[in-house]
């Protein structure tokens, strides 16, 4: 009974095994990520709108985190791009809200945690940089490639210029690696644990108390796994306002 | 988590080839079901749950800065009500001040008013009593006189039988 961590990466179809229709000769599955990412957005809906009542001038549990949600990513996006940014708010609320709630999704057991496939983290990040792009030639035309000039001596600029090009070109890989390397080294070191404490226990004896050691372990990693994935949407929802913050102000380096 | 291992026995080796997140035939689908389930949470967000997040907020702002401003309007209130009612007790006060005052002095004037009138009174009746006096005084010793005069004629009388008519015994009294 070997049991790889990695399994639980695999994307796979549930209920319908033959592809829905297909894409440009793509076939396009409904799979287990697909489903958990259907009950993230579900879970967030609801969570955002049946706790929220207008008759109530004292905030119960629940309509107090979703305010409370709320308020923090309205701060987030005033802290770093200014009152002008809050146009962006259902932007950079949705990017938040979705990382948050497939993150804490995937750490229940036997869900699938979609943040933890470079795609999906990849076309997020993407997405965020192709915004980014598209919002500062529209505000800033060609002035936008001040980006990439910072202040500095002409004979530094040929050193700097093509430093900060690869910078700007790495940013849609970094924001996607450090969400997906997050989440996929977190969930595999809780199903490496796991399987230990089943070999343990398996193998009888003295090795069903060591299993302890494990299990407590996984508690641990469990607690700081919840932190990660908390952390890990703010910081995508947080790079994704100083990067639009770029694309709307000019870049003062 | 991990399927239980009975699931996936069968298919070890189609789920063992490769790094899965590295698996491409995969990405069409995760991208697709990215796309219909970010958008579908992006116009949930911009169109329901967003703006009834900022409505709720925005009434209890509202209703706070109501309540806080209206407490505050009666707090002015109170507070004018309260030097109104100072300066009534002040006035009510100073004007009990200025009538007992007043009264005291008309009643300190009537005293010595009476005072005087019952000094006066008392002058007069203790001159008109010296007078009186003065007059019994003299009165009785007249009488004193006549009552000599007569126990001299009686004296007399008795003493010689003789009636002394009551000039002589007048004039004899006076002569002592």
């Amino acid at each position: 009974m070997a049991m790889n961590p990695m399994e639980q990466f695999e994307v796979k179809p549930v209920i319908f095994h033959d592809p829905l229709f297909s894409i440009a000769g793509h076939p396009i599955y409904f799979t287990n990520q697909a489903l958990f990412m259907i009950v993230a957005v579900t879970v967030a809906t609801l969570f955002l709108t049946l706790t929220v009542s207008k008759n109530r001038l004292v905030p119960s549990r629940g309509q107090s985190m979703a305010e409370l949600s709320y308020e923090f990513v309205a701060s987030m996006i005033n802290s770093t791009m200014g009152s002008d940014g809050l146009k962006f708010f259902p932007l950079i609320f949705t990017i938040f809200l979705f990382v948050l709630f497939n993150n804490f999704l995937g750490l229940i057991p036997w869900t699938f945690t979609a943040t933890s496939q470079i795609a999906i983290t990849f076309t997020l990040a993407s997405f965020v940089i192709v915004t980014m792009v598209i919002v500062g030639f529209m505000k800033q035309g060609l002035g936008f490639f001040k980006l990439f000039v910072p202040s500095a001596p002409w004979y530094l600029l040929i050193l700097l210029v093509p430093i900060e090009v690869i910078s700007f070109l790495t940013r849609p890989v970094s924001l996607s690696v450090r969400l997906f390397a997050n989440m996929l080294a977190g969930h595999t070191l809780l199903a490496v644990f796991a399987s230990f404490v089943v070999l343990m226990i398996g193998a009888g004896g003295i090795m069903y108390g060591v299993a302890l050691a494990p299990f407590a372990l996984i508690v641990c990693i469990y607690a700081l796994e919840m932190l990660v994935a908390a952390l890990q949407a703010y910081v995508f929802a947080i790079l994704t306002c100083i990067y639009l913050n770029e694309a709307i102000h000019h870049a003062n380096h | 988590m991990s399927e239980p291992a009975v699931t996936h026995t069968g298919t070890e080796a189609q789920h063992s080839a490769g790094f899965p997140p590295f698996k491409t035939e995969s990405f069409p689908s995760q991208i697709f079901w990215l796309v219909v389930t970010f958008v579908a949470l992006f116009v949930i967000l911009w169109r329901i749950a967003g703006p009834r997040i900022a409505g709720v907020i925005g009434a209890r702002k509202g209703k706070i800065a109501d309540d806080i401003a209206q407490a505050e309007k009666h707090k002015a209130d109170a507070e004018a009500a309260l030097a109104a009612y100072e300066s009534a007790l002040a006035s009510a006060r100073a004007k009990a001040h200025a009538e007992a005052d007043a009264n005291r002095k008309v009643l300190e004037a009537e005293t010595e008013k009476a005072k005087a009138a019952a000094d006066a009174e008392a002058h007069a009746a203790a001159a008109k009593a010296d007078a009186e006096i003065a007059a019994k005084r003299a009165e009785a010793a007249t009488h004193v006189t006549k009552a000599a005069q007569d126990a001299a004629a009686e004296i007399v009388n008795r003493l010689i039988g003789v009636t002394v008519p009551p000039e002589e015994a007048e004039a004899a009294v006076k002569a002592l």
